[in-house]
């Protein structure tokens, strides 16, 4: 074998133990808490080392899932995926008329409002979230969606500006106009034309949107009681509670975390791009 | 589209009024409070008090050495998440079976929940469960369990070791973008000048994708400063403030000891600081780009 060879064969086999040591330490702390999730507690304190499980429980599962648990899995769960539904829908709705008008129409300050958005989304939240908590009491709103889904939707609207900005203007304008010269009304325009092209950039946005709520945790920690509980602050919250059972912790951890990981399996080309455009400029 | 034009104002407005509602009249109502002492049944300004709180924050240590820790904490974890980063993104650009598995692999941090991402690190180097201790142990590397997060400096480390994991995938990816834009012709015409791999990446890769390194740093730095639910999981600040951020500095003295006012001041302190680096961004982009037009018009 010559040597060119013998150098190609030895970065092949590099490349593959390079890409299997990505693999691993990337998904390792996943890993380990859906292992411990599946074990009996003794085998998860136990003094060996278990890398692989030899039986697979769901007792945690049922047992973090059982009604008047600590941590109310059941009621947070549907708690959170009303928010980030509604939270991503109005801001998706929003964003959408604004990049629009943004991408294609004409008028003053357009770079000024881009820059304005940019700025205050690099903003730190405790920022915001001090007077809105003071405000929230005031209202006397505590524990309620809209003080919740008002915040994330705003929270998350000029990313989604962005997002949808870098969509429209793939989309040609050409077929607007002659939509627009073959006399199409406004509303067939826009329901024709417009929201048809733009299917892929809304998916994208509500999926971004819909992972950023759910992932939410410093807002609805200060806003909401233990009366109204999310999903990721019944799981930040359990670690404080008296004998914390590790595999149900790592049940929680990991029933909040399918949703947003099944979310990017699914759709990890379009989160891919959508990051890219999101945050380029 | 010009039949459309009158009508801008119906179609930004909305979204310009939720987001100044949200952003800044809170963030007036911030500064309010940053100057005044804030009654702690009414939630509201009893008298101005200038720069009190202000004064009051530097003379604390604990102010000073969270502000101190802050730039650690977003100086090395950054530089760690770019050195992991990098050489992650030269492998993506290789063709390889199972490239794609590498690439969700590396995207499915960046989703994971922060809360979540406590809990899974917390699990990692818990004392007597931990893997990490287990590993450690069956390696012959300690004979004895580490307390990871007994000891404030580890459990700094610990901290940012979590938030190196969730902004690998963010960095990642955009120098992979970077990295796919370099032509192939340049890497050629190395070879044949006969220069090695670290010459091609000094020379070549570096100088090429540092344009969307800088920025995709400073933006990963600004988000750093904003950590907060690993810190809450795993330390809760502790131990002895040891891990307290300024962003978690705030939360601590407002929501913890509901001193908003004093929040307030740090909280602007900490903006500032924010609009530093994005300012710091905003220069190094315009001086970047102009000297790549530069190099361009050169050519």
């Amino acid at each position: 074998m010559s040597s060119h060879r013998l150098v190609r064969r030895v970065m092949t086999v590099g490349k593959y133990l390079a890409a299997i040591t990505v693999v691993v330490v990337m998904l390792f702390p996943i890993y380990n808490i859906f292992l411990t999730s599946v074990q009996r507690q003794a085998d998860v304190r136990g003094r060996d080392l278990n890398l692989f499980p030899t039986y697979i429980i769901l007792d945690h599962y049922q047992e973090v899932m059982r009604p008047g648990h600590i941590v109310p899995i059941v009621e947070a769960t549907r708690n959170s995926f009303i928010l980030s539904v509604s939270a991503s829908l109005l801001s998706m709705a929003l964003a959408a008329m604004a990049a629009y008008a943004i991408t294609r129409l004409k008028f003053r300050g357009k770079q000024g409002i881009l820059m304005g958005l940019t700025a205050v989304y690099m903003l730190p939240a405790i920022l915001f979230v001090i007077p809105l908590f003071v405000w929230v009491v005031q209202l006397d709103i505590v524990d309620t969606f809209i003080s919740l889904i008002v915040p994330y939707a705003a929270f998350m609207t000029p990313f989604m500006i962005w997002i949808l900005k870098s969509f429209f203007e793939k989309v040609p304008a050409d077929l607007e106009a002659a939509a627009c010269i073959d006399g199409c009304c406004l509303r067939k325009l826009i329901f024709r034309v417009l929201l048809p092209l733009s299917i892929p950039g809304l998916v994208a946005t509500f999926i971004f949107g819909f992972i950023l709520s759910w992932n939410e945790f410093l807002t609805p920690l200060v806003f909401t009681s233990a009366d109204f509980p999310i999903l990721t602050v019944a799981l930040g919250l359990y670690k404080g509670t008296v004998d914390i059972q590790i595999g149900q912790q790592a049940a929680a951890a990991f029933l909040a975390l399918l949703p947003v990981i099944l979310l990017t399996l699914v759709f990890q080309r379009m989160i891919i791009g959508g990051l890219l455009a999101g945050s380029e400029k | 589209m010009v039949g459309l034009n009158k009508y801008w104002p119906a179609m930004v407005f909305p979204a310009l009024i939720l987001v100044a509602g949200i952003y800044i009249f809170p963030a007036i109502q911030t500064l309010l409070f940053s100057f005044g002492r804030v009654d702690v049944v009414t939630f509201s300004v009893s008298h101005y008090v200038g720069l009190d709180n202000y004064v009051r924050a530097f003379q604390d240590p604990r102010f000073l050495d969270a502000t101190l820790r802050t730039l650690y904490f977003g100086v090395v974890t950054v530089g760690m998440g770019i050195l992991i980063s990098f050489p992650i993104a030269v492998l993506l650009t290789h063709k390889f079976v199972g490239r794609s598995i590498v690439r969700v692999s590396v995207l499915l941090p960046w989703a994971v929940p922060q809360v979540v991402a406590g809990v899974m690190w917390e699990q990692m180097f818990h004392a007597e469960i931990g893997m990490v201790n287990s590993i450690l142990r069956h390696l012959g590397i300690i004979s004895r369990n580490v307390i990871w997060l007994g000891d404030a400096t580890l459990a700094l480390h610990v901290v940012m070791l979590a938030v190196v994991w969730r902004i690998i995938p963010f960095i990642t990816l955009f120098l992979l973008a970077a990295l796919q834009t370099i032509p192939h012709q340049l890497y050629e015409a190395a070879d044949i000048d006969g220069a090695n791999g670290w010459r091609r990446f000094r020379f070549i890769t570096l100088p090429l994708t540092m344009p969307v390194l800088i920025p995709t740093a400073l933006i990963q730095f600004v988000w750093t400063l904003k950590v907060f639910g690993e810190i809450f999981v795993l330390t809760g600040g502790g131990p002895s403030w040891g891990t307290t951020t300024l962003n978690y500095l705030v939360y601590r003295e407002s929501f913890e000891f509901f001193r908003l006012d004093r929040g307030s001041a740090i909280a602007y302190v900490l903006l500032l600081l924010t609009l530093f680096v994005v300012l710091l961004g905003a220069l190094a982009r315009r001086f970047v780009s102009v000297d790549r037009t530069a190099r361009r018009q050169r050519v």
